[in-house]
């Protein structure tokens, strides 16, 4: 019964074998991950922010862990486009999952150089766009939360990547997420992806100092998830159902039953991020337990379970 | 189909006690690719465990400190580095002494014999043999001493010509890890020479390691270009070791910490800064990949 089951998946012109991605930022360029799981087996991949120069990234403590999640502040420490280009590409042209390219930038002008000098590669399908990450004081969280901003980078960036696909990211720390998605929606965006992580922090009592050295982090993991499900859910039925725009989601899907919350909620594929951390083979068993879930309630295609919330 | 390397992989319990107020060391046993994986173990190498499905002590035994946080949910893996590792046959045994200083190795402490726990390693790089050098000076602050303990074995089983001096340095006699380092040896009978230095004085010198460390080299007669350090413990007293070793113009190496989530080069979290050769730039390396060993001379200590 099992076998019979359709688990793949339509997204934004897109088909994918699963609804199972690795997030951006938790599963490297793809080749970290080698050791441990056999890539192949998920539906898409999603690599680290890219920038058009490398970046160091923030000064160490740059993690901890927090009850059921974890902040961090790696401040999008990257190779930079070119040895992108020269050393991973070659590598992710040989991956069977989907690849997008997670793309980051303090300008617009370097978001749309990044996706213009990829938008030839053929090993990949298109292009996220880190609008959200709260980490980089002069970019990051500016871009996101103003819905003109929003729209203009947007619309700018598809201008540039061509034919590639364009998802954009968004923060939760907006006063309304439905806003910022439309604002995506006005300019291009092929599909939408959410949530990045909260900025948050914590602090050592001894020292009274904030662990990370960047004062703040981004919150990710289980602790984020319900949050994560009703902000899916609104921007899929305030926004993306009517526009007929397919939703990613994510924040805290460590098991099957948290990507099919996600799903039924609205999201067409989800993205497995934290949890690759603790489990790098957790989306082998999230897709398993996705059809397990579909033989059980004798669903013969997984798009069938989509939007399905009563 | 990618070949599976370094886990995840199950391991068997096959031995815990303690071994000091609050060291125990714990045995797993690995079977099939764990035990083949596991059999390569370099010493300086760690193990990523994932200790949040192991249930806690009986609450009324759980000392004050951790009865607070020890309700905490644990999340991430933690690292352990191994005070040995050996192969017979099909099954590798990997022994982890460990401190108790949370709630995960409070967990960790109720695990007995029979019990399964998830693994994934070995990961990092591990140090380089003394190859060449007439002496190897092992030096523990804390509870730095598992990865020097299983470098011991491998010195005296691979390079027996080299001489091994361990230094190892403790807050009190009763911060000791475990009775292999409880006592100074004078290396007379073939086992190395052991020293020991605590804060209070109550085994061993009174004083620090590094300390130890200085008086020894003072008086030693070997050349500095036949000797290696190698040593593990807290930073500050790493940061000693490594002025040490620059002052005198000593190999050395040294077993870097750092808060982890993935432990396998993915998360970015565990940045160490470090000098490049014949610059002044510095970059970040990772501890879990670049490292957890690293060359003295290119670690910028924050302390």
């Amino acid at each position: 019964m099992e076998n019979k089951i359709d688990i793949s998946v339509d997204f934004a012109g897109l088909h994918l074998a699963n609804p199972v991605f690795a997030a951006s930022g938790t599963a490297g360029y793809g080749d970290e991950l080698a050791e441990f799981i056999n890539i192949s087996a998920i539906g898409g991949f999603i690599t680290k922010s890219i920038t058009l120069e490398p970046r160091r990234g923030n000064p160490p403590p740059r993690a901890v862990e927090t009850d059921s999640g974890m902040l961090n502040a790696i401040g999008l420490a990257n190779i930079g486009m070119e040895k992108f280009v020269t050393e991973k590409l070659p590598i992710l042209s040989n991956m069977k999952p989907v690849v997008f390219v997670n793309i980051a930038g303090e300008t617009i002008e370097e978001y749309a150089a990044i996706a213009e000098r990829l938008c030839t590669e053929k090993a990949i399908a298109g292009f996220e766009l880190n609008i959200s990450c709260p980490n980089v004081k002069k970019g990051g969280i500016c871009f996101g939360t103003e819905p003109s901003v929003v729209e203009q980078i947007t619309s700018t960036v598809k201008k540039a990547c061509k034919k590639k696909i364009l998802m954009v990211k968004l923060s939760p720390a907006v006063t309304d997420i439905s806003e910022i998605a439309s604002a995506a929606i006005d300019g291009g965006a092929d599909a939408i992806s959410l949530i990045n992580t909260f900025t948050a922090m914590a602090i050592d009592i001894e020292t009274r100092r904030p662990i990370l050295a960047n004062r703040t982090g981004g919150l990710s993991g289980p602790a984020i998830k319900p949050i994560a499900l009703y902000l899916v859910h609104k921007v899929y039925t305030e926004v993306t159902k009517k526009r007929n725009i397919p939703i990613m989601g994510l924040g805290g899907i460590r098991t099957a039953a948290d990507a099919i919350e996600f799903m039924i909620a609205g999201a067409t594929v989800i993205a497995i991020g934290t949890a690759n951390f603790v489990d790098p083979d957790v989306s082998i068993k999230v897709i398993e337990g996705i059809k397990k879930y579909c033989s059980r309630n004798k669903i013969t295609t997984v798009r069938e379970i989509v939007g399905s919330i009563l | 189909m990618t070949k599976i390397k370094k886990g995840p992989f199950w391991a068997k319990v096959c031995g815990h006690k303690q071994t000091g107020r609050t060291f125990y060391k714990l045995s797993l046993e690995l079977t099939g690719d764990g035990a083949k994986s596991f059999s390569k173990t370099i010493p300086g190498q760690f193990v990523q465990i994932d200790l949040s499905t192991i249930a806690l002590p009986p609450i009324e035994t759980i000392p004050d400190e951790f009865a607070q946080q020890s309700r905490r949910g644990l999340l991430l893996r933690r690292p352990f580095s191994f005070c040995d590792v050996t192969t017979k046959k099909e099954k590798t045994i990997a022994e982890i002494l460990y401190c108790v200083v949370g709630p995960a190795s409070l967990r960790m402490t109720t695990l007995k014999n029979g019990d399964r726990v998830n693994i994934i390693g070995p990961l990092g790089n591990g140090f380089t043999m003394p190859k060449g050098k007439k002496a190897a000076l092992l030096v523990s602050g804390g509870m730095g001493c598992p990865p020097l303990l299983h470098l011991l074995n491998l010195i005296k089983r691979d390079y027996p010509a080299i001489a091994a001096y361990v230094f190892i340095g403790a807050k009190s006699k009763a911060d000791l890890p475990c009775p292999e380092v409880a006592k100074e040896y004078s290396g007379k009978k073939k086992e190395p020479v052991m020293l020991l230095s605590t804060e209070d004085g109550s085994a061993g010198t009174k004083g620090l390691v590094t300390e130890l460390l200085e008086n020894w080299l003072d008086k030693s007669g070997y050349a500095a270009k036949d000797i290696i350090i190698y040593s593990c413990g807290p930073e500050a007293m790493l940061s000693r070791v490594a002025g040490i070793s620059k002052e005198r113009k000593i190999d050395c190496q040294i077993s870097m910490e750092r808060m982890m989530a993935c432990g396998i080069g993915v998360c970015q979290s565990c940045a160490i800064e470090c000098r490049l050769p014949d610059s002044r730039n510095t970059i970040y390396k990772l501890c879990c990949k670049d490292g957890p060993i690293f060359d003295a001379k290119e670690i910028i200590f924050s302390e």
